[in-house]
């Protein structure tokens, strides 16, 4: 990790814009058993999407020759699945004032926090999609329940259990 | 922004708690990420704050060897799944609390929790209620209506003590894919071990929360609930385990490899039992740290 760049990211703040987490719309999602090297635009719904059939058990494809078998997974109950991208530096400045400037500048004037929370060195990101269930798609067979995901699925359950406060004594 | 074209910045994929988007509306700022100290490997970790809530969550990235993501009309490498949960501030604090009783003096807050490496730390001060959490770990001390406070070791141990059975608790009821493995468990090793399994219940909850706390904080705790001392070398564990060692143990690995920040640690490894340790083998990568975000740069996207 570069030292340099270190330094500088410990103070930084990587705002979530709210307004995203409300406004993003349905995405659909694919978890394959197999690495892509890149990232970007893929035509899934040309090539992909189009060839999944219901099998007998599951859903089948075939993807690069190869064949897969997939199931739906349903996010646990109380979350919400997002897909959220890094804003470029810069980005978005002028959007937060075409929606509603007058109104943040009042509420700035109004509250003028000694401390800021939004510095101009911090960075944003926002929601792209949200997902309330995804395909989960496993090589030949199907993922079933042993699949990892799943129990990774079962973490926030015990996360609140770590974390629930200690009642006073 | 629109991820369905040529999204080529990276797309992370995240869970949060659902009622984030309703906190969401009434909200113009105040969300956000931040790296602070790990109170367990002292390295800097992602942790998310709602300052609308006033709440700490923490990040964890499960991810699996060989996975990528198709979102829309578009392709994500490397298949990660990032959960926001909800933590318990009172980790954090301890981290300073301890730090700052190497002067061995009661201090007010604010003078405990200074961080140069993470100066993020004083959002930590705005969460609520941090004299009835401080309680738990601290004496303190009340002077001019300011109060002062010192680690406590003894009441850290006791708290900790029931952060243990309350996971306990929720490992044998609140979950049920545990629950089923449980079971599993059970199937395996007949009746006759059932106090052994109220014990690996302990070890495993001793394990997740240990996740939280210092090495040195961990093995305290290790004495003070009378974990048997795990033998360092252990290519055949003990005979009562081997049965085990195969499919309930390997459910009971996901956990700890999802919460395993750092499986680098060397120390940390000695401490697992040989069917964890053989499973750590196989495969490391199940926690990822999320540094990528504050990358200024892009460069590490393109290994992933």
């Amino acid at each position: 990790m570069e030292s340099s760049d270190e330094a500088a990211v410990e103070k930084c703040r990587v705002h979530l814009r709210p307004g995203t987490l409300c406004d993003a719309a349905r995405a659909t999602l694919h978890l394959l058993p197999c690495e892509v090297l890149v990232n970007g635009p893929a035509p899934v719904e040309r090539f992909f999407t189009p060839a999944i059939r219901q099998g007998t058990d599951g859903l089948e494809v075939s993807f690069r020759g190869r064949r897969l078998r997939g199931e739906e997974v349903v996010v646990p109950p109380g979350l919400e699945g997002y897909v959220m991208v890094m804003e470029e530096k810069g980005e978005g400045v002028g959007k937060d004032f075409s929606e509603g400037s007058s109104n943040l500048r009042e509420e700035q004037e109004l509250a003028a926090p000694p401390e800021a929370l939004e510095r101009d060195f911090d960075r944003f990101m926002g929601a792209t999609a949200s997902f309330s269930r995804f395909t989960l798609w496993g090589l030949e067979t199907i993922p079933g329940p042993d699949a990892k995901v799943r129990g990774a699925l079962t973490w926030p359950g015990l996360a609140a259990a770590i974390h629930a406060q200690v009642p006073e004594d | 922004m629109d991820c369905g074209n040529g999204a080529r910045a990276r797309q992370h994929v995240f869970l949060l708690p659902e009622y984030l988007k309703d906190a969401s509306k009434k909200m113009k700022s105040g969300l956000m990420f931040v790296k602070l100290v790990n109170p367990c490997s002292g390295e800097g970790t992602i942790y998310l704050f709602n300052m609308c809530l006033q709440q700490l969550f923490e990040i964890k990235i499960f991810k699996e060897k060989h996975h990528s993501w198709f979102i829309n009309q578009s392709v994500q490498s490397g298949g990660l799944l990032h959960f926001a949960t909800p933590m318990d501030p009172l980790f954090l604090l301890l981290h300073y609390l301890r730090k700052a009783d190497k002067e061995g003096k009661f201090q007010p807050l604010e003078q405990v929790v200074v961080d140069d490496m993470f100066p993020n730390c004083i959002l930590l001060l705005k969460l609520p209620d941090l004299e009835k959490l401080l309680r738990h770990v601290t004496e303190e001390k009340e002077i001019d209506k300011k109060k002062y406070y010192k680690y406590s070791k003894e009441k850290t141990i006791k708290w900790l003590e029931i952060k243990v059975h309350q996971t306990v608790s929720a490992l044998k009821t609140n979950n049920v894919n545990v629950s089923a493995r449980v079971q599993a468990t059970a199937f395996f090793s007949g009746d006759q071990v059932s106090s052994d399994k109220e014990e690996d219940y302990i070890r495993y909850a001793h394990g997740l929360i240990s996740d939280y706390i210092p090495k040195e904080l961990s093995d305290d705790l290790s004495k003070y609930l009378k974990l048997p001392e795990p033998s360092a070398s252990l290519p055949n564990p003990p005979s009562k385990k081997v049965k085990l060692s195969d499919e309930p143990v390997e459910a009971k690995e996901d956990y700890t490899k999802f919460n395993r920040k750092d499986w680098k640690t060397e120390k940390k490894n000695s401490k697992m039992t040989a069917a964890q340790k053989a499973l750590a083998k196989v495969d490391k990568s199940g926690m990822r740290s999320i540094d990528s975000f504050f990358a200024t740069k892009n460069k590490k996207i393109g290994k992933i």
